[in-house]
Parts: C-alpha cells; sequence; structure tokens
C-alpha cells in the first residue's frame, strides 16, 4: 500500500506532463485556443441569464448567478465522470505496451478537470463582482476544503468507473444518462428547501447535495458551510474514494489483457 | 533472490480466454448469450529461468510461441496466472515506441511527455535532454510539431527517448528496426554500451544476428514451454534447421495439388508479360538435395533455374547476391568467367553449384538475370531467392576467408 503512493509519487512527472498534454492539446487548433477555457462558462452563463432572467423567471433573486456558481462545480464533477470513465480505454496503447502505475491516468484526468474548474472560479469570481453581487474573501478558507471534498468524490468515481468500462464498453454510454439525472437530482437548478419535507432526509443520501450545497453557501450567499454539510461531505468523499480504490486496484492488472 | 541474480523467473502460467466467435451486434448477444463459447488457451505452460545482473539474454520463438507475453510479464504490463517473478532494480521497458507524443507538441516538449511515461523525473530529463537530442540528430527541427516530422525522424526521437533512460534491467521487443542502416548501426552500440555498463538486457527478437552480437545465451521458447536454452549461436543453428523443416512440412502440405496450377500460372505471367525470355522455378538444394532456404556459413548448395525464351537470341547470365540492406555481396556472370554467349531457344535448365556458401549471418536475396551480348537484361529477377545464413563463430563482417592461424611465440 505504501509502496504504490511512493510509486505514484515518483511518477509525478508524469502525471504533470499528462495534464500539461490535456490542457494544452485540448484546444489546440482552435483560434481563440486557450481562451476558451474561460469564454465556455462566460457564454454558459449568458445563455442561463437569457433563458432564466427573460423567459422563464425563476422566483429566486440573481437567479442566473444562483445556478452559476453550483454549475461551474457541477461540470467539474460530470467531467470527472464521463471523461474519466474512458480515460483507461482512451490510452490503451499505453496500457497494453508500457509499465506504469495505472493510477496515473485517472489521477491526471481528475487533475486537469480540477484546473480547468479553478480557471472557471476567475470568471465566476469576477461575474459575482461585476453584477454588484459581491464576494465576501474571509469564508474562501472553506472552499479549500469543499474542492478537495469534490475531488476525492470525483477521483473515487473517476477510478470505480474507469476500471469497469475497460470490462464492460457500455458504462460510457450509461454513464452520460446516469449523469444527466444525477444532475437533476442534485440541487444545482433548484435549492433545497424547495424539495418535498419528506424527501429531503433521501436528497442528503445523494453525496453531490452537501458539496453543492456548500459551494452555494460559499459563493452566493457568502457565508460559511453548515458543520453538518461539512462531515456529510468528507464522509462521502473518503468512502467513494475507497471504494474505487479497491475496485480499481483489484481489476488493473488484467487491463492489458481485455484492452 | 539468489546473489548475482538480477531476474528470477519461476514456473510462471498464463491462459488467455480465446472467444470462438465474438457476438458482434446486440441481438446475437442476447440470443446467444448463454452459447457463447470460449475456451482457454494456454500461452505459457510453466517458464522458470534467471538471468544474472549484467547478463544478456535473447528470448526467440515463432510468432505465439509466449516470447512476447513472457516479456510483457517481465515489464509488468501482464501478471502470471501462477508462478513468480522477481526482477531486482528498475525496469525499463523499449517496447512500445514514442508512447503518448503529441503531434502538435514540439519534439522537445515530447521528449518531456514520454520520458515521464517511463517514469523519469524532470531532473531526470533535464539532465539526459542534451543528449537524447544530439542522439536523435534532430537539434534543428527539435523545436518544430512532431506532426512535422518524417515517419523516420519520429522513430529516430522516440528511440532516442527509450535508450536514454538509465535503468537497471532493460527489456527489449523488437524494435532495433528503426530508422535507416545508420542509425540502427548506432542504436545498436548504444545497446552494447549500455551492456558494458552492466545493465541487464532481455531481448524478443528475429533477427538472430543481433541477438548473437549482444546476447550470452539465448532461450527458445515454443509452444509455452523451454524448448532449449544456452550460447545463441548453437541455439540458433537449432532454431534454424527447426524453422526450414517447419516451413518446408507446410509447403509440401499446400504443394500437393496445387502442381497443376502453378504450370498454368506461369503461362498465365508469360502472356501478361509478354517477355521475350523469362527465369523461373528458382529453387535452392543442400547437399542432400533437398530444398531449403536456410544454411549455415560454409554449406554446400545447389540454385537451379529454369529459363524460357521464346525467340531465339545468343545470351549470358548473371548471379548477384545481397544483404538484405542492399549491400552487394557478390556479383558475377558467365561471360565473365569466360563462357562464350549461349545460342538459346526455348526450355533451359541451369545449375550453379556453390561449394562454400562463405557469407555471415544474416539475410540475402538471390538475384538472376538473362541479357544479350549488349548486356541488356531479357529477364531480371529481383529477388528470385531469399537465404538466410547463420554463422557458427561469432565473426562479423560479410564474408568469411577460409584461413588458418599460425603461432610461433617465443620463449622468454
Amino acid at each position: 500500500m505504501i509502496n504504490i503512493f511512493k510509486e505514484i509519487y515518483s511518477y509525478r512527472e508524469m502525471i504533470s506532463s499528462m495534464v500539461k498534454r490535456d490542457l494544452r492539446g485540448r484546444y489546440k487548433g482552435s483560434v481563440l485556443g486557450f481562451f476558451w477555457t474561460f469564454l465556455n462558462p462566460l457564454l454558459q452563463l449568458a445563455v442561463y441569464t437569457f433563458v432564466f432572467s427573460i423567459i422563464m423567471r425563476a422566483g429566486i433573486e440573481d437567479y442566473y448567478l444562483f445556478l452559476f456558481v453550483a454549475l461551474v462545480p457541477w461540470n467539474y464533477f460530470a467531467s470527472c465522470i464521463t471523461g474519466g470513465a474512458s480515460c483507461i480505454i482512451g490510452q490503451q496503447n499505453l496500457v497494453n505496451k508500457i509499465y506504469f502505475p495505472r493510477e496515473v491516468l485517472p489521477i491526471a484526468h481528475v487533475l486537469s478537470q480540477l484546473i480547468n474548474m479553478l480557471l472557471s472560479f476567475i470568471v465566476v469570481i469576477l461575474v459575482l463582482i461585476v453584477s454588484g453581487k459581491g464576494i465576501n474573501i474571509f469564508v474562501w478558507p472553506y472552499l479549500i476544503v469543499v474542492i478537495l471534498q469534490e475531488t476525492l468524490l470525483g477521483f473515487g468515481l473517476a477510478m470505480l468507473f474507469s476500471a469497469i468500462t475497460v470490462y464492460f464498453r457500455d458504462m460510457e454510454w450509461f454513464l452520460g444518462i446516469i449523469t444527466m439525472a444525477w444532475q437533476f437530482l442534485s440541487p444545482v437548478m433548484y435549492s433545497v428547501d424547495m424539495v418535498p419535507e419528506r424527501l429531503v432526509k433521501l436528497f442528503y443520501l445523494n453525496p453531490m447535495t452537501p458539496i453543492i450545497v456548500a459551494y452555494r453557501d460559499i459563493f452566493y450567499y457568502k457565508k460559511a458551510p453548515e458543520l453538518q454539510d461539512f462531515i456529510l461531505g468528507t464522509v462521502f468523499g473518503v468512502i467513494v474514494l475507497v471504494v474505487g480504490w479497491l475496485v480499481f486496484g483489484k481489476m488493473k492488472k488484467h487491463f492489458a489483457e481485455v484492452l | 533472490m539468489k546473489d548475482g541474480n538480477a531476474i528470477e523467473v519461476k514456473n510462471i502460467k498464463k491462459s488467455f480466454k480465446v472467444y470462438l466467435d465474438r457476438s458482434s451486434n446486440m441481438k446475437d448477444f442476447v440470443i446467444h448469450s448463454k452459447r457463447r463459447r470460449y475456451e482457454y488457451r494456454d500461452v505459457l505452460k510453466g517458464i522458470s529461468f534467471d538471468v544474472k545482473k549484467g547478463e544478456a539474454i535473447g528470448l526467440i520463438g515463432h510468432n505465439g510461441c509466449g516470447k512476447s507475453t513472457t516479456l510483457k510479464m517481465l515489464a509488468k504490463i501482464m501478471y502470471p496466472d501462477s508462478g513468480s517473478i522477481e526482477i531486482q532494480g528498475r525496469v525499463s521497458s523499449l517496447i512500445e515506441l514514442g508512447a503518448g507524443f503529441h503531434p502538435d507538441m514540439s519534439g522537445r516538449e515530447n521528449i518531456y511527455i514520454n520520458a515521464s511515461i517511463f517514469g523519469l523525473s524532470k531532473k531526470e530529463i533535464d539532465k539526459r535532454i542534451d543528449g537524447i537530442i544530439a542522439f536523435s540528430e534532430l537539434e534543428d527541427f527539435i523545436d518544430s510539431p512532431v506532426r512535422t516530422y518524417s515517419s523516420g525522424m519520429y522513430m529516430r526521437l522516440a528511440f532516442s527517448v527509450a535508450i536514454n533512460v538509465d535503468a537497471d534491467v532493460l527489456l527489449v521487443d523488437e524494435i532495433l528496426a528503426v530508422g535507416d542502416a545508420n542509425f540502427q548501426a548506432k542504436c545498436f552500440r548504444k545497446l552494447r554500451e549500455i551492456k558494458a555498463k552492466g545493465t541487464t538486457i532481455v531481448i524478443v527478437s528475429h533477427t538472430l544476428t543481433q541477438l548473437e552480437e549482444i546476447c550470452e545465451r539465448t532461450i527458445w521458447i515454443d509452444e509455452g514451454l523451454i524448448k532449449e536454452e544456452g550460447s545463441p549461436r548453437e541455439i540458433h543453428r537449432h532454431y534454424a534447421k527447426f524453422m526450414s523443416d517447419f516451413s518446408l512440412a507446410r509447403s509440401a502440405d499446400e504443394a500437393d495439388g496445387e502442381e497443376q496450377e502453378d504450370d498454368s500460372a506461369i503461362e498465365q505471367t508469360k502472356k501478361e508479360n509478354n517477355k521475350e525470355m523469362e527465369i523461373f522455378n528458382v529453387q535452392l538444394f543442400d547437399s542432400e538435395g533437398k530444398e531449403r532456404y536456410n544454411y549455415v556459413t560454409g554449406e554446400r548448395a545447389l540454385l537451379k533455374f529454369d529459363y524460357m525464351a521464346h525467340v531465339p537470341d545468343r545470351v549470358s547470365m548473371e548471379l548477384v547476391i545481397l544483404r538484405n540492406d542492399g549491400l552487394e555481396c557478390y556479383e558475377t556472370n558467365t561471360f565473365r568467367e569466360g563462357f562464350p554467349l549461349m545460342d538459346v531457344d526455348g526450355k533451359g535448365h541451369v545449375e550453379i553449384e556453390i561449394d562454400k556458401l562463405n557469407l555471415i549471418t544474416g539475410e540475402y536475396w538471390i538475384e538472376l538475370s538473362i541479357r544479350n551480348w549488349d548486356a541488356v537484361p531479357y529477364d531480371y529477377k529481383e529477388k528470385a531467392a531469399t537465404i538466410t545464413i547463420t554463422s557458427v563463430e561469432r565473426e562479423r563482417g560479410i564474408a568469411k576467408l577460409d584461413h588458418t592461424w599460425h603461432f610461433s611465440h617465443k620463449e622468454k
């Protein structure tokens, strides 16, 4: 167990070059290039603002901001799952021919998505300031913990699904629909208050619920997250990570035979 | 692990699931799911060997014998079903070249990506980068995107990275065939250098010459078991013999019942080519009169061929032997050897007796031509036959020169 951590650490250069390759390679060839990283969330915001402030008026104040501060973290989570599922089969040439700790691939995938989200947060913060909503720097330390929780969760699921997808290719396609359903079942587009009383408990079994709520507390309500969300988010993150890690560890030995 | 050993392989076994007919669509999958038939194919049936520190060994065997699977297990890409593999020190495998190359990134950036996949840290790559670039001879292109490279340049870059990864144990799979002859020679020199530094090397190759140059020992794997193990030249001789018997048996099977077709096929090509003269039926026989294309240096061989002259003329005939990299090893013709131009008309048969096939290990092409008085060829068979020569001594060069050593040491 200790050995594998040591080994992954010794392959840190591979992780960083895979991340660089992914981030720099993503928009290669497009005219706006890396600028898309910022443009993408901004355009998304424009669409949501148009739809929800002009066409379908929601009863929530500054709904576009309410949605936007949750949507950016959600996109990070969704890409951990859907992109993560194919991170092993997408690199089958490497897996088939070269030895390296297989964990490197999901780690690199999640890190590159994380960096993407952090860059999007620059846009989020600028929008919050420009819109007059304002920011509260004093609650930002909590942000680090929430990001960490979400990363544990995303990484655990990326490991789980990337390993399963090697054996069961249809997983990749199932996950597309699963993440869509998951988004609607998480308080991304609405607040937890809108959920019927008797379902709230059930609602909190969704590991993304406390995380989204915490993000919104920090950015939208400019306050510290509730302690219970904090604990719940951590517990979920750790459990999912352990499960993902174990399943991945069990399956990785046969990757090269199946691919 | 015993002292002085770098690798210990103990009784490893491996089998793969082989599907007899894989369902191609959902309907088949559902309907026949209960009858999906597969069987286990034993690829390795219990292989054990040790490799000493600093030793170089070669793994040989025909396709599908399990040698590549063995190498993949040494590289920890696959794991044995049973048995154990122990390796001491850092392992680097030259199995896949150019892993992770991104076409839009520069040669330099790709060196970093590729080397990091081999497990090098940034510091280690920084230290090696100049050496890698110099070795690749791509100094002028190193900051251009890799997609602008020719395939030769691409392979040169890839190989330079791979071979500059220092390791205690180096695993090599059939990749010394990259680039032009010059670069190959350079790679080979580098491999020797690496070996001289005390690196343990395991090579899988079909090119027996290369193995003989670098390995102390060859392990011949056949049908998942070690068939023979020992000094390369001895094993290679057995292996070459085994392979030629094997292919001969197979071609004999195929030949039955096809002979008649062959003749009509010749007629056919004759008409199509509309050649005035033609060479065909080029065959090589050994001293026992058996058709054979694998020889040991110094063996006797008989080259036979037929010709058909559709027009009468006076001709000479030419024989050239080339090494498979294009080097001309021997050239002669009947005219030069003092035969007058020969009158030919219709079918004829020629035999060339070669008392001693004094070529050194390698693959050679035989070229035959039939020419008019002005040396213009009527027919010119570029690769009339391909022969493989295995040299018993570990000599190098092109040809064996018969020689004797005489010593007269003065007593002090």
